[in-house]
């Protein structure tokens, strides 16, 4: 049962605190993605978990046993640096037997165990070249061969596709999540890009500014983000914000009036709002709609065609809101006219003034 | 060259040189590697030829006359002069090492995560930055038996009886030079050998040490291997430098007592400035870059086999 527990951890250097009170509970077999943008402290949370970094309060506990002083080989970890961190020198062969020889296991034991992972990772052909010679592909898989050769309990893996470009970015997340099922172990990886934490996880940890915004399901994120900030970091494009103003309140609905134009009967829990507060409107590019009559009117800037869908970036209301809406891949637009825009009440999401989400209400969603 | 249709590339394709019916592009080529061809042959292939020729006459102060392999012959009967030759060889080999792996070891320290590791990589530079004949004095008064703290410290501790002249007995004083030789020449060492392991990726290490590799398995498998083209560099450089080196015997020993401390290049300067015997001379120091071409092959032939196994590809 390889579990990891993360306790009231926090992490420090000098004077600048980088984490802060990191509370997880990661199952066994579990595929699980930090993800964030640059300095919300993932990679060091990561890092703390290989025991590459201390912590400076809290606690690590693999299987149930606190690992804090533990060397990272006495955790039953292995890691894939973003560089690899292939080892030039040696033949891909001995760059995945590495962990093997430092054990000291005899030859034959080597051999099988890189056979095995080279046949699972497919590198048979490959084991006799340098890594300056294997595509920047094959280095990862050889980063990834060298990690499942010592069989360690977690998996953890730091930014390991950024290195690729976007077409094996694709395949190498396909592969990744294959490699999972297939060994069937529990995997920690930390990215930037929310594609690869909706596509590959389990569950996700949404990181920012040392500390943890939400953890939960892909779906979960998705449809129900706690906070502005997951809101807007998970989705892509990015979730259209709009002030507006609560008119009322109740346990079943939140009635929002948006510059003062339109007001908006919303199916959310407002009994941590009152009347008169400001909260932000969320909308998801994807739930808009065209409309001939109703709904907002946006002057539309820029227009990305992708051929199944068209992105429309504009302006809104007498703020002139930065908005965007993905709409069909045929739909009639022209760059500088207006459009009207409008959606299912259903859709929209709404935030306190702290960013915390009000709860929405007839949301459902397969988790799976 | 593709054609201007503008005033200025007009113009400029006419006076272009290349375009001139006078002066062939080969020799416009000529004339441009010129300066550089014939700083070459003032500087380093006349002084050469003329030695070559020299080393077959037996000039002198007086005058000059031809003598064939007479020099050479006297040289490779002489047992004195084999002798040479091996305590050069042992010289350079004795130095070398010494500086490699002092330089081996006080790279990994100045590399390593220490506090004040910037002021302690400031420290290491004086040996090399103070002149060569202001430290060997330094040295000479060191090695003294009456006043030099080495012999004083020796006697305190009760290791010796009276005053010992280091550089007065003939093992000691060749010893002494190559102490004083590696003082000199292992700060540059050092700071290769430094310069290359900060090349080093970190990420190396870190999943090395994630692996379970120690602090000697690292070093081993992976500092060394990633710096072994620069190890090797340092090893030839090193080995013609201190092959050549006279100021540090010359100022300590002036290849004493006894010739003791007589290197090749101590031989060549008494012969041909000492005693005025220029051929004599002149034949010593083909020699001496006969044998360090040979030693230069075997490097490249070396470097390249490391090249093989220690590079990427």
């Amino acid at each position: 049962m390889a579990t990891l527990d993360i306790k009231n951890l926090a992490k420090s250097f000098g004077s600048v605190d980088v984490l802060h009170d990191i509370n997880l509970s990661i199952a066994d077999k579990e595929f699980v993605v930090f993800v964030g943008p640059s300095g919300c402290g993932k990679s060091t949370l990561l890092r703390i978990i290989a025991g590459l970094e201390e912590v400076t309060s809290g606690d690590i506990l693999i299987e149930g046993q606190n690992v804090n002083t533990h060397a990272p080989v006495e955790r039953g970890i292995s890691m894939v640096f973003q560089s690899y961190a292939l080892y030039p020198h040696l033949s891909v062969f001995e760059n995945i037997a590495f962990p093997l020889r430092v054990q000291k296991l005899s030859n034959s034991d080597v051999k099988a165990r890189v056979g095995r992972a080279a046949s699972i990772l497919q590198l048979q052909d490959k084991l006799s070249l340098k890594p300056g010679q294997l595509s920047g592909g094959q280095r990862q898989r050889v980063a990834i061969g060298r990690s499942i050769v010592r069989n360690p309990k977690i998996f953890l893996f730091d930014e390991p596709l950024s290195n690729l470009d976007a077409a094996l970015r694709g395949d190498m997340r396909v592969e990744l999540s294959q490699l999972h099922r297939e060994l069937n172990a529990t995997m920690v990886y930390v990215t930037h890009d929310q594609v690869e934490a909706m596509t590959m996880a389990d569950r996700i940890v949404v990181l920012n500014a040392g500390m943890v915004e939400q953890f939960g399901t892909p779906m979960e994120l998705y449809h129900r983000p706690e906070t502005k900030f997951v809101a807007g970091f998970i989705g892509q494009p990015n979730m259209n914000f709009l002030t507006a103003k609560v008119t009322a309140a109740s346990a079943q609905e939140v009635r929002v009036d948006l510059d003062g134009a339109i007001t908006l009967a919303l199916p959310l829990a407002g009994d941590t709002v009152q009347v008169g507060d400001p909260v932000d409107v969320g909308i998801r590019p994807e739930d808009l709609r065209i409309v001939e009559d109703g709904g907002f009117e946006m002057h539309v800037d820029v227009i990305e065609r992708l051929g199944g869908v068209c992105i429309v970036y504009g302006r809104i209301g007498a703020n002139e809101t930065r908005y965007c809406a993905s709409l069909a891949g045929d739909a009639r637009v022209t760059e500088g006219s207006m459009i009207k825009l409008a959606s299912d009440p259903a859709n929209f999401h709404a935030f306190d003034r702290a960013g915390r989400a009000l709860h929405r209400l007839n949301v459902s969603f397969e988790t799976e | 060259m593709s054609q201007s249709t503008g005033q200025f590339g007009a113009t400029s394709l006419k006076s272009s040189p290349l375009k001139s019916p006078r002066i062939s592009p080969a020799f416009f080529a000529w004339l441009l590697v010129a300066p550089a061809l014939l700083f070459i042959l003032v500087i380093v292939a006349w002084p050469l030829l003329e030695t070559f020729r020299l080393s077959f006459t037996n000039a002198r102060l007086g005058g000059e006359s031809y003598v064939g392999l007479e020099n050479y012959e006297k040289l490779l009967e002489k047992r004195k002069f084999h002798q040479t030759i091996y305590r050069t060889f042992y010289w350079m080999f004795l130095s070398v090492s010494l500086k490699l792996i002092l330089g081996l070891i006080g790279a990994s320290l100045l590399n390593a995560a220490v506090p004040g590791k910037a002021l302690f990589r400031v420290l290491v530079m004086p040996p090399w930055v103070i002149p060569i004949a202001i430290g060997c004095i330094g040295w000479l008064w060191l090695y003294n038996g009456y006043f030099g703290i080495l012999s004083g410290t020796a006697q305190w501790l009760g290791l010796i009886d009276g005053p010992f002249e280091f550089l007065a007995h003939k093992k000691s004083a060749f010893y002494s030079a190559v102490v004083t030789d590696v003082w000199v020449g292992t700060p540059m060492v050092t700071l290769f050998f430094l310069a290359a392991m900060q090349g080093v990726s970190r990420d190396l290490y870190e999943a090395a040490w994630v692996d379970g590799a120690g602090r000697w398995y690292r070093f081993r498998r992976i500092t060394i291997p990633q710096i072994m083209p620069v190890i090797v560099s340092m090893m030839l450089l090193s080995a013609i430098w201190t092959f050549n080196s006279f100021e540090v015997i010359w100022i300590l020993t002036e290849g004493g007592p006894r010739s003791a401390s007589t290197t090749l290049i101590i031989d060549t300067y008494k012969t041909a400035i000492g005693n005025y015997k220029f051929g004599e001379g002149a034949a010593r120091a083909v020699i001496i870059v006969i044998l360090l071409s040979i030693f230069s092959l075997i490097y490249l032939f070396f470097l390249n086999k490391v090249n093989k196994i220690y590079g990427s590809k």
